[in-house]
This record gives C-alpha cells, structure tokens and sequence, in this order.
C-alpha cells in the first residue's frame, strides 16, 4: 500500500506540465500524505486552476458554442451590411451575449475585406499613392515604429495603411479574450465590401473561401516559418539587437506582414496550438497576407534608390497578372510598399543608405522596362542590373530588326501568347511560388554578406572602379555610384548542448553530427627517416614553401580588410586595430624573409624560394605596399641579386611583370645611396674600376627579360631623377653614381640590340641621363639601342 | 556560398553547361562546332542561379541537334545543381585573383 502510495506521489510530483496525472492524483487520493504538505498546497492551488479550466470548458462559465445558431445571425447581420451605423450597435450589443460569435463574424468581415480590397489596390494606382493623405502622416510613425520591438503592435493599432488595418484586427480578435476597439471599428465599417455569407469562419465548418483551395496548408506552414529568421526583424525577436543598418529584405514588409507571420513573435505571444479552430482561417489569411511578399522581386539588395526601386517591380511584375483578372487571387504587395511610395525620400530610412532623389523617376524608368524585368530571386548590383538590362536591349534591338525571325525571336512578347496557350501555365497560384521562394531566400540571409557574398561584391565593385576610373579621364557625365547593400541577419549564437536524458543513470552520450564521438583511434605517426631521397627533400621543402605562402596570404588578406573593419569599428577600437595591423605586417615579412633572428639575413634562400613559386610572387607584389620603406628596399635587393635565377625559373609562368609596379613604386621613394647600389646589383657590375669580365652573363639575363630590363630602366630613371634634383649632392654618393653610371653605359653599349627585351615601360628621362655620361656618339648609340627616342619606334 | 557568389557574376554571360549524363545545355545566340565525342553541351545565358547551384538557362542551343531530337524545342530550361558535370565560362569574366582570394576567406572562416 504504501509503495503504491509512494508511486503516485512521484507521478504526482513530476511537475513537468502533466497535469492530467495530477488530476488522477487529486481524484485518487483519499487522504493526504502528512509528509509534504508544501508541496499539496502547491497541488490544491493547481486544483483551483483545473477547477476553473473544467468550468470554462464544460461547466457554466462555457461560452455557447452553437454554430448553427452563429451561421443564422451570420446570414441576418449580412443584409445590414450597407448600414454602417447598425453594425456598429449591433456589435456593441452583441458583444455581451456572445464574444465568440462576434469574433467569428468581425474575423470574416476583415477576411474578406482583405481579399477584397486589395485587389482594388492596382499598381497602376501605387504611383499616385503619394497624393493619399491617409498615407502621408505614417509613413514617419511606421518606418520609426519598425525599430521598435515592443512598440510596433500597439503602434500598428492606429489607423495607419487602410490594408493593413484587417489583417491586424483579424489578430486582435483571434486572440481569447479580447474585444474589439473602438477606433478600429470606425475605420472597418467604412470599408466594409463583401457579404459575409463568403467566409464562413465558424468553428468546425468547411474552411474559409476567402482562400483559394491549394493554399499551402498551415501544417506546413508553420515548422518552415517557425524560425526566428523568418521574423523579419531580429529588433522583434530578440529586443536586444541594436538596430542594424541596412535593414535586411524581411524588414521592408509592412506590419501587416509582420503580424501576418505565423508565430510571430511580434504578437507578443505565440498562439498555443490548443486554438486551432480559430485560427485556421487567420493563419490562411496570414498566408494569404505573408505571400504578398515577394522576396525575389523585393529586391533586398537597397542601392540609392531603395524605396522606388523595391516597390516598382512588383508593381510591374504584378500588371501583366493583374489584367489576367487573377481577382482575388493576386494580391499586389499595395500594403507592403505603400509605405515607401508614399514615403518622401527623407522620410527615415537608416542613415547609410543614400537618399535618392525620388521614387518618381526611377519608378517611371523601371516601368518602362517592366516587360524585361527578371522575376528572379537573386538581387543585383546596380552594375550588373545595368549590364544586364543593356543585353537585355541590345537583344530586343536584334530581334525587331529581324522581323521576329524563327523560333529565336523574342520572347517577352509572345510571352502572354504562350500563357494563354499553355495548358499547364498557372498551376501554382502567384502566391504560392511567392511562398516557395520565400522559403529559399530565407536561407540566403546571411549573418555576414561580406564574406559569404565576396567574389560577388568585389568583382562589381572593381568593375565600378574601372568604369570610374576611365569616366574620370573621359570627362564624361558622372554616373551615380551606387553600392550594393546586401541585407544582414544578426548572427544566432547556438550554443550546443548534447542531449541530456532525465531520470538515466549516469551520463548518456549521444553522437550527433554536431557532438561526434571517436570511433576509430588513429594515431599519426610522422616518419622521419635518415635515408629520404633527395627528390623526396626537394618536394617537402616545395611544400613548406607552399604552407608559408599560404599563411602568408591569409595574413595578408586580413591586412587588405582593415580599412573596412577600421571604418566599422568604433572609435577606442582602433588603436587596438592598428596595432594588429602592424603586427601582421610585421610577421608578413619575418615569413617572407625567413625567421632567421641575426641582424643580417644570411641566406636569400628562404625569400627565393618563394619567389620560385607563381603564387609567391604575386603575393609579394600585393605584400610590398604593405612593408615599410627598408623592408621593401630589402626585398628589392635580395630580387635584384638573384634575379637570373629567378628569371629562369620564371619562363614558364612569366608572373614577374607583376612586380614591375609596386617595385616602380618603391624605388621613387629610394634615396639614392639605395640606387646606387641597386643599380650595382642589377648588372651585377663589379665593385672595383677594374677591367669588366668579357661576359656578364647577369646584365645578359637582366636584359634580355621584360621584367628585368624594365626594372633597370626604372632604376635608371631614379637615378636621373635624384641626380637632376639635388645637384649639391654629396658628393661621394655623386662620385659612387658616376662611376657606376659609366660601367653601366659602357656594358649597355657592348650588348647586341637583338638580345634586348621589349620592356614593359620607358622612363622619359634617359636621355638626359646618359647625355651625362656618354659622348655624342654613343649617345645616338644607346638611343636607337634602347629605343629611347619616341620617333625611332 | 563562394560559387554560388561566382555564378551570380556570371548571371547574364553565356556559358556551356556539361550534365552528368552526358547531356551538355549551350545556352547562347552562337553555335559552336566542337566535335564533342558523344557528349551534349547545352549552350545559352545564364539567367539565374540559386544557393544549390541550380542554373536556369536562356536560348538554348545544344550542340548535337540530331543526336537529341527533344531539345530541338526547349528554348529554356532549369538544370538542377546536382547533375552539373563542368560548366565552360567566358575566361575573361573572372577574376581569378579574387576567385583565390574567395577561397582562402572561406577556408578560413570554415576553419574557425
């Protein structure tokens, strides 16, 4: 007895909602258990509240249920429809005889007035929206009231945008409890269009004609839309978020899509699924006011121009559809956008986008294009848009001047023929396929475009800056440069806790993809055997050089990045960026120049290594601007002195002219002791006046390679620069120069013109160089050698 | 997501796709005369492409009329990701700099 006992106090006591076994406790128990009492107080509070729940629900506090008697008043009230006045009192007087009923019926009304009405909403109409004082005053209020968590749906009470008053009112009343405000019934009779005999929303009855058949069922509905992602705003979902600009594409919908989402958080709280009856025809008629987003045509990607730009192609899209006489099943996205049609540009966008000049032109512009607009759900840079839309005309050029040549004619204008003959056209509703392409934009949000959009981002924007750079050189009319912003969902921490079994003896693991478990012990063994092959040295070494280039390029790249990461951050955060940067620098050419810690680097082996390898030379010429001053004059040198070698080894990948510009570059910033002995290393002149070798196989290579004469030439340059500039040099530096210039003429002139190289670029000033040096003979020499007189190429 | 950047840039440009089943999709105004030993390519412009790389096509031409008599009519068509064997580019519509440079983010970022 008293293990039976014990047994269903435990049953009774496991408090985890099951308060069906608490019933069958309270109902078994005959007397109470002296030992703890605590806890049966706590039990007979939870009585009280099972002994109201029975009453609510079976007892006398029950609301009459009876649908058959609501659908009689439903088919009565709706003859009184026209008469605005009597709604009202009727609803005043029934709200205390029946609060469900009265629910039922206001639901259906702004059911049906939201099919309605929207449809009446023609695009066409959306331009002169701006003219509609009901719009101009909320626009502010709204856009503000976005940013407001908590605040939006007391906000969204108010009369804002006729649209959305239904769909919220539909809410309020869906909601147990609740009765309907008075302001809000001022506006909905004014409005009100259909029978109600339309809908019938009663408990239990068929569902609601207001939606189509073949809505996606709410089932699944909502597990897709259960994700916090979908909640437009993460402002709503997790109050804490900072207001984020740009706002993610989710945001441009209006509230009445926000409180159209199912388990919206904005509700404030999520519907307990025990309330089914009620909210089947709400949650469709979510459906019906969620799928009036169309991601795709939504456009998140907000250039200069968001407000007209967004809005406008749905507008354009939706014509076509529109003029089908799809009523009632089309739902022009009016509501959402209206906001920003009728939104003057200064009206309170986040501050980093640019405000453009006016929906006007820019909604004109695109309308005019609307047959060739792409109804795809990738969003575009501006440049590429532009890219695409003049193909897209240059094509329609050639078909109309091929008289609709053959199958290969246009497509756009037989495109409404073919709807029409396609007996398989249209078998998903406009809002379904919006439905399904919300789904998968959805999974494009990102929490960090930047990276997860990269190639994309960087490639128009070079592209932009080409077009930029040559515009400006063109004189040409400025284009507006607009910039891609791509939307950005605030990052979710999720924090993985393994499964965790209550009542188990001792901890259960579970292995998920996220918590694997070893199951193999494998242990790595590194061979380091004496006896390895040289070929087998050369390809470890190879491959050391290839994992320290690696390192070094994503060193490097972070380095590129923090410009835009100094411009994010704030401002006692920079200090700290800085330093970093420096330091990243600083390891870049430790692993550049090998980590020997000497003063003097005693090998270049380490840095020509590297130069041996295509990706190793590109990385150091995007490296170079980074060094400073002596470190890159370093890299010049140990290049310079072993440049045959590295020319060699270029000859078949032929990347050293890559080097040319920022070696250029460096060496205009060289003083000219530095030159000097560059000079010396290039040809490989030797120190001494004494009698020059009669070969100098280094100068034959550095001047039979592009990049080498190039390079010579450069340094030659400089050298002239600094010469011409500072004439009361000092005079050892002048004196090392000169000698050095003589050498160096005297090999240049010994050397056939045939094994010179075409270099890359000519200095200007050479002549006046070796004018110095060289007498006049010689001189003329050296110019048609070199081609250094324009008039001789 | 780094390919599914690179083809957004390529949105617009024609290209060659090459399916798993030897069917090749050429998308495009020219007709190229490769002698592509029993492999289609299905040549035309690249009109879109999702997350999952599903490419949808523009002014399809294939390149062996004969051999697939069906795609005669098919003026469009949407390729699903998965059967995409080799897709032939345009070579000077990439950067294969910033292509590299892509690669190396993501691998980065994948390791943290």
């Amino acid at each position: 007895m008293s293990g039976k006992l014990g047994d269903r106090k435990n049953a009774i006591f496991t408090r985890s909602h099951n308060e069906a076994i608490l019933l069958i406790g309270k109902s078994l128990e005959d007397c109470p258990l002296d030992e703890d009492e605590d806890a049966f107080q706590g039990l007979g509070e939870e009585d009280e509240e099972i002994d109201q729940f029975n009453d609510d629900t079976f007892g006398s506090g029950a609301v009459d249920d009876d649908w058959q008697e609501a659908h009689e008043r439903l088919a009565e009230l709706e003859e009184k429809l026209p008469a605005a006045v009597n709604e009202q009192t009727g609803n005043g007087e029934r709200d205390e005889m029946d609060l469900l009923g009265d629910h039922e019926e206001n639901l259906a009304e702004r059911l049906s007035k939201m099919v309605i009405e929207n449809e009446l909403e023609d695009p066409a109409i959306m331009t002169a929206v701006q003219t509609r004082p009901v719009l101009q005053p909320q626009p502010g209020s709204l856009n503000s009231s976005i940013w407001d968590g908590s605040e939006v749906l007391r906000r969204i009470r108010g009369p804002l945008l006729a649209q959305e008053m239904p769909a919220v009112s539909v809410l309020e009343y869906a909601l147990p409890q609740r009765t309907p405000q008075a302001p809000e019934d001022d506006r909905d009779l004014s409005e009100r269009a259909l029978p109600r005999r339309s809908t019938s929303p009663v408990i239990g009855s068929p569902p609601v004609r207001a939606v189509p058949i073949g809505t996606p069922p709410k089932q699944m509905a909502v597990p897709s839309f259960n994700q916090q992602i979908l909640c437009p705003k993460p402002v709503h979902v997790r109050p804490p978020m900072p207001p984020r600009y740009p706002a993610p594409y989710g945001e441009r919908m209006s509230p009445n899509q926000l409180c159209s989402v199912p388990n919206s958080s904005l509700l404030g709280h999520p519907f307990p699924p025990s309330v089914p009856p009620v909210l089947s025809p709400l949650q469709r008629a979510q459906l019906l006011g969620g799928a009036q987003l169309q991601p795709g045509r939504m456009s998140p990607s907000q250039f200069a121009r968001v407000p007209g730009f967004v809005g406008s192609p749905l507008a354009a899209a939706m014509n076509p559809k529109l003029l089908q006489g799809r009523v009632g099943q089309m739902l022009p996205p009016a509501p959402g956008f209206r906001a920003f049609f009728s939104a003057p540009p200064p009206a309170t966008p986040p501050p980093p986008q640019q405000h453009p000049p006016g929906p006007g032109p820019h909604l004109q512009n695109l309308r005019s294009q609307a047959p060739m607009f792409r109804p795809d759900t990738t969003h575009l840079h501006p440049q590429h848009r532009r890219l695409l839309h003049q193909r897209q005309q240059q094509n329609r050029n050639q078909h109309r001047n091929l008289n609709g040549a053959g199958d290969r004619g246009s497509h756009r204008s037989s495109h409404h023929d073919h709807l029409r003959k396609d007996p398989y056209a249209n078998l998903m509703l406009q809002r379904e396929k919006d439905w399904v392409s919300k789904i998968q934009m959805m999974q494009l949000q990102s929490t960090d475009p930047y990276l997860d959009d990269f190639y994309y981002q960087n490639y128009f924007e070079k592209l932009e800056k080409l077009s930029a750079a040559e515009e400006v050189q063109g004189d040409g009319p400025k284009k507006e440069r607009t910039k891609l912003i791509t939307p950005q969902v605030a990052k979710l921490e999720h924090t993985y806790k393994p499964v965790q079994f209550e009542g188990s003896l001792g901890k259960l693991t579970v292995s998920s993809v996220n918590n694997p478990r070893k199951m193999i012990d494998a242990v790595v063994t590194s061979r380091s055997e004496d006896d390895e092959t040289k070929e087998k040295q050369v390809r470890d070494k190879r491959r050391k050089t290839l994992v320290i280039i690696e390192k070094t390029y994503s060193l490097l790249l972070d380095v590129e990045d923090y410009e835009r990461r100094y411009l994010l951050s704030l401002e006692e955060e920079r200090p700290a960026l800085m330093e970093e940067r420096k330091h990243k620098i600083c390891s870049m050419y430790d692993n550049l120049r090998g980590k020997l810690p000497g003063q003097e680097r005693p090998s270049d082996d380490h840095f020509v290594q590297i130069m041996c390898i295509r990706k190793g030379k590109r990385m150091v010429a995007r490296i170079l601007p980074f060094l400073s001053t002596e470190q890159a004059a370093d890299i010049l040198m140990t290049t310079a002195r072993s440049l045959p070698f590295l020319i060699k080894k270029d000859a078949q990948d032929e990347v050293l002219p890559c080097l040319l510009s920022p070696f250029s570059l460096l060496v205009y910033h060289l003083p000219s002791v530095t030159v000097t002995s560059l000079l010396q290393q290039l040809m490989n002149l030797p120190q001494s006046a004494a009698a020059p070798a009669p070969s100098n196989p280094h100068l034959t290579a550095v001047l039979q390679n592009k990049f080498g004469l190039s390079l010579l030439l450069v340094v030659l340059s400089r050298g002239e620069d600094l010469q011409s500039s500072d004439p009361a040099a000092e005079s050892t530096q002048n004196n090392q120069w000169t000698e050095v210039m003589f050498t160096a003429t005297q090999e240049l002139l010994r050397i056939p013109q045939a094994a010179l190289a075409k270099p890359l670029s000519i200095p200007t000033n050479l002549v006046s160089l070796f004018s110095r040096y060289v007498d006049r003979q010689k001189l003329n020499l050296l110019e048609t050698k070199l081609q250094l007189v324009q008039g001789i190429r | 997501m780094l390919f599914y950047s690179f083809f957004k840039s390529l949105v617009g440009k024609d290209v060659v796709v090459e399916l798993k089943n030897d069917l090749s999709c050429h998308t495009g105004k020219r007709r190229v005369d490769m002698d592509s030993c029993c492999r289609i390519a299905i040549c035309g412009t690249l009109h879109s492409v999702d997350q999952y790389l599903n490419i949808k096509l523009t002014d399809i031409s294939v390149t062996d009329p004969e051999k697939y008599p069906h795609m005669l009519s098919v003026k469009n068509c949407f390729i699903r990701g998965s059967v995409v064997r080799y897709v032939q580019l345009p070579a000077d519509e990439v950067d294969t700099q910033l292509l590299q440079d892509a690669a190396r983010k993501e691998a980065l970022q994948q390791k943290q």
